[in-house]
């Protein structure tokens, strides 16, 4: 099998990529019955791509966000970013490269603790898991957020033009869902995560917020060089952001664009595909089947 | 009349261990832990055993604390490793408890023919017993408030109440839930084992069924303290459910001296711990109720 391996951000950083192999994950249904969603399933993401996918409810977009996180367990198949199998891994071992912001503002912070707080959790990600083994005596040294902590928090939401560089000893449960979400994307992205995964990241956002956030998305993703991949519902979104656009329909893979191809896309026929099982996109690299790369 | 205050005051500090075992797990790790009332019970006739032989009294509260500790790492074994729901695991350790405290203790009551000199064999300071036990309480309780408070504001703590506050989070930036979620129980015990180690030293005897009700006794020590101060910080929080403890003693001792009969003190408790809910209900957010997925 091979690996998207490869690849470095603006500044150099070597980056991984992500590849999904005969992936296979499914679910009892209320009563009996159980729904394969996934079979087979493939998927490859070049090192420092911003990858978006759509599709309609239940297509397993955040499912397939999830597998990769862990928070799901898969059946069969391998997962790996760079040449680490993911699979083999627990979700909170997989943090230690990867980013995420949930769908729901509330899931993506601690809401009762402080801004600062919750920076410096995320900012312990990427050292090996926190509470495990010999981590646990570093765990105690130090009370953290401390000063030092502060005025790196400060300067790093300064930098991004954040009001919440004003906020950091409030509990971020006082924040607005827009601003909690432009935290729990700042939170992703610091340390440089490997991996970013957005999951409807704007969906419960107003208009407002929404285009606050999808430019901070841009920059992040741009200013790191990760690799990223975003689920959304939003055609305008889809048709926006990213280096590529796939669509993914009961578990399969039904379009597959770059970003040029995605310019000749015609969006009231993009609409017309969404949510029904047209496999056979106006332009597509890889349109049948499940496997892409 | 003074004396009485003391002497509340005196079992409040007591109970404090109780209440700050009870917020560590309700509070911060989202966890309601049964395992309280067993520990309560194996810190006291732990406390009791060795002290009754001749052993000094930091050395049996020592041991006392980590019987708890060992009794909270049971519960977080089961409940982690065998996926066991979160009450019933306490149960259950609880349960296995009354009968290693009862083989621990030989006999279901000890008493102790001698009232210890106080918890760290203060010198006289000419304030009488209780003022003794007053001083001596204190000093314990807040250096246990300054140590956990310190704890608290460290990563380790950190992690340890992100999985209270919000487990999904938690994991997705790295923190073992398994792992944080045993710790964090097994000191919540050890915390509780403590109380009953000081409880058993100050009244003077340990019952194997003193641990009954723990959890409640716990639980309304918690919500008056947060009432009563409000607490917006971990050390404020620490202080306020020491102060619970104490003004909820302090209420049974008036109680009992308006003429309460001894036997109907558990439904007196039952009934101030009502309105205590019922209080706290109004002016604090409830306890969370929110299901756990270990991840």
């Amino acid at each position: 099998m091979s690996h998207a391996s490869s690849g470095s951000t603006p500044g150099g950083q070597p980056v991984s990529g992500l590849t999904v192999a005969g992936l296979s994950w499914g679910h009892p249904l209320p009563g009996s019955g159980w729904r394969q969603l996934f079979r087979d399933f493939s998927l490859s993401c070049p090192p420092g791509q911003f990858l978006v996918v759509i599709g309609s409810n239940g297509s397993g977009k955040s499912t397939l966000l999830n597998l990769v996180a862990g928070t799901l367990r898969h059946d069969d198949g391998e997962i790996h970013l760079g040449t680490r199998p993911l699979h083999k891994l627990r979700d909170h071992q997989r943090a230690r490269w990867i980013g995420r912001v949930m769908q729901n503002p509330l899931e993506g912070t601690c809401p009762g603790l402080t801004v600062a707080e919750n920076l410096r959790l995320a900012e312990r990600r990427h050292r090996p898991a926190l509470l495990a083994g010999g981590a646990l005596l570093g765990a105690l040294a130090g009370i953290h957020p401390n000063g030092a902590d502060r005025r790196r928090y400060r300067e790093l939401l300064g930098d991004l033009g954040l009001p919440l560089a004003d906020r950091l000893d409030e509990p971020v449960g006082q924040l607005s869902g827009g601003q909690r979400q432009t935290l729990s994307l700042v939170m992703a992205t610091l340390g440089s995560p490997d991996l970013l995964l957005l999951d409807e990241h704007t969906a419960a956002l107003d208009p407002r917020a929404e285009a606050t956030v999808m430019a901070l998305t841009d920059r992040l993703v741009r200013q790191l060089g990760t690799t990223a991949l975003m689920v959304t519902h939003s055609l305008d979104q889809a048709l926006g952001h990213g280096d590529r656009l796939v669509m993914l329909h009961e578990g399969s893979l039904i379009g597959d664009w770059s970003a040029a191809e995605r310019e000749d896309l015609d969006p009231p026929a993009l609409r017309a595909m969404y949510g029904k099982a047209i496999v056979t996109p106006p332009t597509s690299s890889s349109p049948h089947g499940s496997s892409a790369s | 009349m003074l004396s009485l205050w003391l002497g509340a005051a005196d079992q409040g500090l007591a109970y404090a261990g109780l209440a700050l075992g009870t917020y560590l797990t309700l509070r911060v790790l989202n966890f309601p832990d049964l395992t309280v009332d067993g520990s309560f019970a194996l810190g006291g006739g732990t406390a009791a055993v060795l002290i009754s032989q001749g052993a000094p009294v930091p050395l049996a509260l020592g041991l006392a604390i980590l019987f708890g500790c060992l009794a909270g790492l049971v519960t977080g074994l089961i409940h982690t490793r065998l996926g066991v729901n979160d009450l019933f695991a306490g149960i259950l350790t609880t349960t296995g408890l009354y009968s290693i405290t009862l083989r621990l203790m030989g006999r279901s009551n000890i008493p102790l023919s001698e009232t210890p000199p106080g918890i760290l064999a203060l010198p006289d300071l000419g304030l009488g017993l209780d003022g003794q036990w007053l001083v001596g309480l204190g000093l314990a309780m807040g250096g246990l408030i300054l140590l956990i408070s310190l704890l608290l504001a460290t990563d380790f703590g950190l992690a340890l109440r992100a999985l209270g506050n919000n487990p999904t989070m938690a994991r997705a930036n790295g923190i073992n839930q398994r792992r944080g979620l045993t710790v964090g129980i097994a000191a919540a015990n050890g915390l509780v084992a403590l109380a009953g180690g000081l409880v058993a030293s100050y009244q003077g005897f340990a019952d194997v069924t003193m641990g009954i009700g723990s959890l409640i006794l716990g639980l309304g020590m918690v919500i008056i303290g947060e009432s009563l101060l409000r607490p917006r910080s971990v050390p404020q929080a620490l202080l306020a459910v020491v102060l619970g403890a104490i003004v909820f003693r302090t209420m049974i001792a008036i109680a009992l001296q308006l003429g309460l009969e001894p036997v109907d003190l558990k439904l007196a408790t039952a009934l101030l711990l009502l309105v205590a809910l019922a209080f706290g209900r109004l002016r604090i957010p409830g306890l969370s109720d929110q299901g756990r997925q270990l991840g």
